[in-house]
C-alpha cells in the first residue's frame, strides 16, 4: 500500500492536463475497443459540468473497469437500489448475465424487437424505436447485504464493504437506505436513464425488487474559449469536485479508486471499487439567509470563483494549510480543509466524487426538498469515505445538511470481452465452495 | 431456472413462438370462460350469504364477531376482481380507499369494505355502521344480479390473471390495502388464487405450445403459496405486519414476474 500513501499532486494545470492526454492515450489502447471516445472529450475530469457535444455519445461497455465511473459525467444520474432474490450460485449467475445483456443493449443502443401488436410492446418506446446510447451507463454494485444473508457468499465479501454507518448528523429514512444491489445511470438526458431502470425491471423481476432510488442531474456548462471546463455547482451554489483528483490519470485511479490485486481484498474484487452513496438534504432556505462570507468560511472556497480563502483566482488554485497554522484565513473547520487536509497521510484518504444534485418537492413544513446525491468510488471504503466522513462530523457545515439516505456498494470489476459477464469472477469463486445450496 | 431467464430478457423468442390463428383459440375459450362463468357464480354466491351474516353482526353490534367476518367475507370479493370491477359504480362503492377520497376518511362517499373496516378497528365499534353496512348488502346483492346477466368478455376473462396479479403488486404488497384490520394477506391469497384460477382453465392451450413459460408461470405461483402457507393462522392468516422483509421480497419478486408474464396470456391465446 506504499504507493498508495504517496504524495499525490491532485492540482490540475495546464500543463498536467498535457500530461494527462498523454497518459490516457496510452491506457486507451487496450481496454476501450467497443464504443469511439470522441478525443476532444478525454481531457475532461469526472466531475467536470457536462458540455452538450455529449448527445450521442456511446460509451464503451467492455473494459477492465465498469464504465460510470472514472467517465466524465453526464449531466443526468440516478442511483436505484434493490432487493436481490437470488438462493444459489446459479441464480446469482443468472441475474449477472441478464444484467450485462441487458446493460451492452441500453448502453450501447439498438432497435428492440416488435413484437406482435396483441403483446404488450417489448420496450417501454419511451426513446422512440430505436434506443440511442445517449451516454448512458449503468455501473452494477452490491451492498454488504447480499453477502451477510447468503452463507455460500459470505466469504466473498470485500473488507471493508459494510452495512452504511449512522453518522452523528444523519437522520436515515429507513426506505432510502442499503440494498444487495445499486444500479448507478447516467446519461445525457433523464429520460435515458429511466428507459433503462424501466427495461430492467420489466426483464429481471424475477431476481430484483426495487428498495428505492434518487435522481439527480448537473447543469450542461459549455467549455470555456481556452477548452477548459469547469466543475459543476451544487445546491449551495458552490463548485463541488473540484479537489477531485485527476480522473484521467490511470496510475492515480490505480491507486485511489481501483482496487488492485496485492490489496489482500478476495481476488475476485480486482478492478472493482467501493461505492458510497449518500442522499444528502440540503436545507436551501436557511443556506440562503446566511450571510455571504459566513457560506464561503463554512465551505472554504469563495463562491463565485471556486477559488480558496487564501489567495487565488480558480477552483483549481490549491490551498496552503501550512501557511494558515491557526485558520486565520481558511477555518480549521471549514468543509474542504476537514475533508482534505491536503497533508502526506491524508493522501491515503482521497476519493472520487461523482455526485448529482437532486430536488424531489416540498417537505410537511413547506420547505423544498433538495440536495445532493453524493457518490464516490475508492478502493478502501474505510480510508476513503468512512475516514473523510468522520473527520467531518460536527462540521459547521452541518447545520445546513441533512443525510437522510443512501447505501454502501461494491461496483464490479469490468468485463473485459464478449462472451463475460458482469460478476463472473465473483459467481465463479462462490461456485466453488462445497457446500452449494440450491 | 436459466430457461426462466431467457423467457424474461428473450422477449421475442417466447412471444413469437406460437402463432395461433384468433378465430381458433377463441372458439377453444368458450369453454374455459364457462368454467370461470361457474367459479365466479360460486364465489358470488358466496359473497351473498357471508355479506349477510357479517352485516348481521354488524347490525347486532357484535364488534368481535363482525371483525372475524370482515376478512373471510372480502376473500370472495377479492378473488373476482377483474369481473367484479367491469361494474366500476360498485366497486367504488364496495371496495374504494380512504386515500381514493380527498379528505379520506371523513368523505362521505367513502362506503364499502373499508369504510366498515375503519369503524371496527380504528373506531373500535360498530356503531354508526348501519347505513354502510345496509348499503354494502345492496351492492353485493346487485353485484350478483348483474354478474348472473354478464356476458363474459374473453379479454377480461384472460386478462385477469394479470390484472388481479397487478392488483397485488401495487397495493397488497405494501400493506395499504387493509390498513386498519391489517388482513392484508387473505386479500393476497384470494387475488392469486383467483389469478391462478384462470391461468388453470387455460392451461391446456397453451401447454404444448410453450411449456418453458406454463413451467415458469407455475413455478413463481408456487412460491407465492409456499410463502403465504407460512402466515396460515386458524382458518385465514396472520397480520400483515408478521410478514418477514425476506418474504415480502420474494413474494415481491414473484408477483411482479408473474403480472410480467401473465400480460401475455391474452395474446398467445390470440386475443386482440
Amino acid at each position: 500500500m506504499t504507493t498508495k500513501d504517496r504524495d499525490i499532486e491532485t492540482r490540475r494545470t495546464g500543463a498536467n492536463r498535457r500530461q494527462m492526454l498523454l497518459g490516457l492515450g496510452a491506457a486507451a489502447g487496450g481496454a476501450m475497443a467497443l464504443g469511439a471516445r470522441p478525443s476532444a472529450a478525454a481531457e475532461r475530469q469526472v466531475a467536470d459540468a457536462p458540455t452538450e457535444a455529449e448527445t450521442v455519445r456511446r460509451q464503451p461497455f467492455y473494459g477492465e473497469h465498469q464504465a460510470g465511473i472514472v467517465t466524465p459525467r453526464p449531466a443526468h444520474g440516478m442511483v436505484a437500489a434493490f432487493d436481490v432474490v437470488v438462493t444459489s450460485p446459479r441464480e446469482l449467475e443468472q441475474l449477472l448475465r441478464g444484467l450485462t445483456e441487458r446493460i451492452l443493449f441500453l448502453t450501447q443502443g439498438g432497435t428492440p424487437p416488435e413484437l406482435d401488436p396483441k403483446y404488450p410492446p417489448a420496450d417501454s418506446g419511451i426513446l422512440g424505436p430505436v434506443v440511442q446510447p445517449n451516454d448512458l451507463t449503468i455501473t452494477v454494485a452490491l451492498g454488504a447485504s447480499l453477502f451477510d444473508n447468503r452463507p455460500w457468499l459470505a466469504h466473498l465479501k470485500p473488507n471493508t464493504l459494510q452495512r452504511m454507518v449512522e453518522f452523528p448528523n444523519d437522520a436515515l429514512d429507513p426506505e432510502l437506505c442499503h440494498g444487495d444491489l445499486s444500479l448507478q445511470f447516467s446519461a445525457h438526458d433523464s429520460d435515458t436513464n429511466i428507459h433503462a431502470l424501466r427495461d430492467i425491471l420489466k426483464t429481471l423481476s424475477q431476481f430484483l425488487v426495487i428498495r428505492w432510488k434518487q435522481e439527480g442531474s448537473v447543469p450542461v456548462i459549455a467549455p470555456k474559449p481556452d477548452g477548459t471546463s469547469e466543475s459543476a455547482r451544487n445546491f449551495l451554489g458552490f463548485r463541488d469536485g473540484s479537489a477531485n483528483p485527476n480522473s484521467n490519470d490511470a496510475g492515480l485511479m490505480d491507486r485511489i479508486v481501483w482496487v488492485g490485486a496485492e490489496d489482500g481484498e478476495p481476488a475476485w474484487a480486482a478492478g472493482g471499487s467501493y461505492q458510497a452513496v449518500r442522499i444528502i438534504r440540503n436545507f436551501v432556505e436557511r443556506w440562503d439567509r446566511t450571510p455571504l462570507r459566513e457560506q464561503e468560511h463554512i465551505i472554504g472556497r469563495r463562491k463565485m470563483s471556486g477559488a480558496p480563502l487564501d489567495g487565488g483566482n480558480s477552483e483549481h488554485d490549491v490551498p496552503d494549510y501550512a501557511a494558515d497554522p491557526e485558520g486565520a484565513k481558511t477555518p480549521l473547520d471549514a468543509h474542504i480543509r476537514l475533508a482534505n487536509r491536503r497533508t502526506p497521510s491524508s493522501q491515503r484518504n482521497l476519493i472520487l466524487r461523482r455526485p448529482f444534485n437532486y430536488s424531489n418537492g416540498v417537505t410537511k413544513n413547506g420547505q423544498l426538498d433538495q440536495g445532493l446525491l453524493f457518490i464516490a468510488y475508492q478502493a478502501d471504503l474505510q480510508k476513503g469515505f468512512i475516514a473523510v466522513q468522520s473527520r467531518l462530523n460536527g462540521e459547521p457545515l452541518e447545520e445546513y445538511i441533512k443525510p437522510v439516505g443512501g447505501g454502501f456498494f461494491f461496483a464490479l470489476p469490468g468485463v473485459v470481452s464478449p462472451g463475460g459477464y458482469l460478476g463472473q469472477s465473483l459467481v465463479e469463486a462462490a461456485g466453488k465452495i462445497p457446500n452449494e445450496q440450491s | 431456472m436459466l430457461k426462466h431467464l431467457m423467457a424474461a430478457s428473450a422477449l421475442t423468442l417466447v412471444l413469437a413462438g406460437p402463432a395461433l390463428a384468433a378465430k381458433e383459440v377463441t372458439l377453444d375459450l368458450v369453454e374455459p370462460i364457462a368454467d370461470y362463468k361457474i367459479f365466479v357464480a360460486e364465489k358470488t354466491g358466496e359473497l351473498v350469504a357471508d355479506t349477510q351474516a357479517f352485516v348481521d353482526a354488524i347490525k347486532s353490534g357484535d364488534l368481535d364477531k363482525a371483525k372475524t367476518l370482515y376478512a373471510p367475507t372480502r376473500m370472495h370479493y377479492e378473488a373476482i376482481e377483474p369481473i367484479a370491477e367491469l361494474f366500476s359504480d360498485l366497486d367504488a362503492s364496495m371496495d374504494a380507499r380512504a386515500d381514493d377520497y380527498e379528505k379520506r376518511e371523513a368523505d362521505p362517499d367513502f362506503t364499502g369494505f373499508h369504510r366498515i373496516e375503519y369503524g371496527l378497528w380504528d373506531k373500535g365499534s360498530t356503531e354508526g355502521l348501519e347505513p354502510f353496512a345496509d348499503k354494502l348488502l345492496a351492492d353485493v346483492t346487485e353485484l350478483n344480479k348483474r354478474i348472473t346477466d354478464l356476458v363474459f368478455p374473453p379479454d377480461t376473462v384472460v386478462g385477469g390473471a394479470a390484472a388481479l396479479m397487478e392488483e397485488v403488486a401495487a397495493t397488497k404488497i405494501s400493506g395499504e390495502e387493509d390498513r386498519y384490520s391489517h388482513t392484508d394477506l387473505w386479500d393476497f391469497k384470494a387475488n392469486s388464487d383467483g389469478s391462478q384460477k384462470i391461468f388453470e382453465l387455460v392451461r391446456p392451450l397453451i401447454a404444448e405450445t410453450d411449456p418453458a413459460f406454463v413451467e415458469k408461470v407455475e413455478s413463481n405461483f408456487n412460491d407465492v403459496d409456499v410463502t403465504l402457507a407460512k402466515y396460515e393462522s386458524g382458518d385465514g392468516y396472520e397480520l400483515y405486519d408478521k410478514l418477514t422483509d425476506q418474504d415480502r421480497t420474494l413474494l415481491a419478486a414473484r408477483v411482479n414476474t408473474l403480472a410480467e408474464d401473465l400480460s401475455t396470456l391474452p395474446g398467445k391465446l390470440g386475443l386482440d
